[in-house]
């Protein structure tokens, strides 16, 4: 892979058993470091794409053709041991509902320390620092109280940033963003939409953010990739 | 009387009559196969609570360790049943496919022959002249065995509904393996069903163990459980000249009732 080689570049049908035709020959490239801006009204396969970025398709018995070059590598030819140890450490995602993305049953800080653990094998302590420094890094308190706490416990907009804590724990090259402030109050977007910004400057992470809002993606986007219908052939 | 009352009292009803039965040892008053010969068929007395059988055992003695059995042994076969329900339930409802019509289609086909003749023919194909030990386990490993079908169509149902859920999808979107993922993140949630299905097992097998003793089919003599106790109420004339005999039957529907009556607490911390 060349320094000028995008780091993301997919080109991708998508049909499942009884909706054939999802996504139709989609081209999409994304550099280091930029925020990408994919628009589509609703229904349009922006989900999908999300999904089918990370290989997450195959368990909706959906069938994903073309390739996904990450980094220089097609995954869609890389078996499910590789793809994850991709998925989490070096791709992310956000997903659109803070209420039903975090696991009811378990405390917050178990969440963050299973995905921590999912690519790390480092002590308790160093799992912990790990976990306080994401939930600063998402403006959440890193208190012992906080970690305990059940989702059923936090306002959406806390719960989209244990998610987005979640998914830059690793520090991945890219983090995908399918409508995360789609299910938030107008505050809360916005405060949402600057952590994007501030993560993707501090952390250099190229976001791909998902989104039928054009007004978010008109704020935080360095490119905007149109509608998703007129992507699909 | 509000309901969170209710069960506090059923609970420790429960835990007492536990308590009894795991220290049978230390509170019965004789050991339960002691016969008092000059003595059978006492009425109630200082000596013998609930007086004597027909050998001269004590009754009240045979019904403490006759808790035991019966109160001690129905959890685990209800332990057995949950565990298979979980296994085969979970593994239909995540693995989908051929694997969860077979599985499924044997569920089906356990369910459609009752339980109770399943059991009867079972047992009755092992020799009746067992050791009263061995026919503990026996009744109990069958009950354990044969009782999974309708925990395993709950367990399934749920690992159905789990399994397309977006915290999974998240997890599975942060690298986690899939053994990982079962454990940590499916097991938790499926914890309450697995617990409520725990749960209304053992009043069933409390109920079946007591029918299958009482046919002879169960826990042999001497050793005794609520079951075999049950047997002197086959001569109704021995019932109403003993009222005191009918304790086992009051101490069983009690037992049950307080299961019952509990029930609704496990769902409500589900």
């Amino acid at each position: 892979m060349t320094s000028e080689s995008p780091l993301l570049s997919a080109r991708l049908s998508v049909d499942y058993r009884n909706k054939p035709g999802v996504l139709k020959n989609l081209c999409l490239e994304i550099q280091r470091g930029e925020i990408v801006g994919l628009v589509g009204e609703s229904g349009s396969g922006k989900s999908t794409l999300a999904l089918a970025l990370l290989q997450l398709l195959q368990l909706k018995g959906a069938k994903v053709q073309g390739e996904v070059v990450f980094q220089g590598e097609n995954l869609l030819q890389k078996k499910e041991s590789q793809l994850r140890d991709i998925r989490g450490r070096q791709m992310s995602v956000v997903l659109q509902s803070p209420l039903t993305s975090l696991n009811p049953a378990l405390r917050i800080g178990t969440q963050l320390k299973e995905a921590w653990r999912a690519h790390a094998n480092g002590t308790g302590d160093q799992c912990h620092a790990a976990v306080r420094a994401a939930l600063r890094s998402v403006s959440l308190p890193d208190s012992e109280e906080f970690l305990k706490r059940r989702p059923s416990q936090l306002s959406v907009g806390q719960g989209q940033r244990v998610i987005i804590a979640m998914a830059i724990l690793h520090r991945p090259a890219l983090l995908i963003a399918d409508e995360p402030t789609s299910a938030l109050d107008t505050i809360t977007q916005s405060e949402i939409l600057s952590l994007f910004a501030r993560l993707n400057r501090e952390l250099d992470m190229a976001i791909l953010y998902i989104s039928h809002d054009l007004l978010s993606v008109a704020a935080l986007c360095h490119r905007v990739k149109g509608g998703l219908s007129t992507l699909n052939e | 009387m509000n309901t969170p009352k209710l069960r506090v009292i059923c609970a420790s009803v429960l835990c007492a009559i536990f308590v009894v039965g795991l220290f049978a040892g230390t509170v019965s008053p004789y050991p339960y196969a002691k016969q008092f010969r000059e003595r059978p068929n006492a009425a109630p007395s200082s000596t013998h609570l609930l007086g004597t059988d027909s050998l001269g055992r004590d009754l009240f003695a045979r019904l403490i360790y006759g808790t035991r059995v019966s109160l001690l042994l129905a959890p685990a076969a209800a332990l057995l049943a949950t565990l298979l329900a979980g296994i085969f339930g979970g593994l239909a409802g995540l693995v989908g496919g051929w694997c969860e019509k077979f599985i499924l289609a044997a569920t089906d086909l356990s369910m459609a022959i009752p339980l109770l003749f399943v059991l009867l023919a079972l047992r009755a194909l092992l020799p009746l002249d067992i050791s009263p030990v061995l026919s503990v386990i026996a009744t109990f490993a069958l009950l354990g065995l044969l009782g999974w079908p309708s925990s395993l169509r709950v367990v399934w149902a749920a690992t159905k509904n789990l399994r397309n859920c977006d915290f999974l999808l998240l997890a599975r979107a942060t690298g986690c393996g899939r053994w990982r993922m079962i454990v940590r993140h499916l097991l938790p949630n499926l914890r309450p069903v697995l617990f409520a299905q725990f749960w209304i097992s053992i009043p069933v097998f409390v109920l079946t163990e007591a029918t299958l003793s009482m046919l002879g089919l169960g826990v042999i003599e001497p050793l005794p459980s609520w079951g075999n106790l049950l047997r002197g109420l086959e001569d109704i004339s021995a019932v109403t000249a003993n009222p005191w005999r009918l304790t086992p039957l009051f101490l069983l529907a009690l037992v049950v009732i307080c299961f019952q009556l509990i029930l609704p607490a496990q769902e409500e911390t589900a």
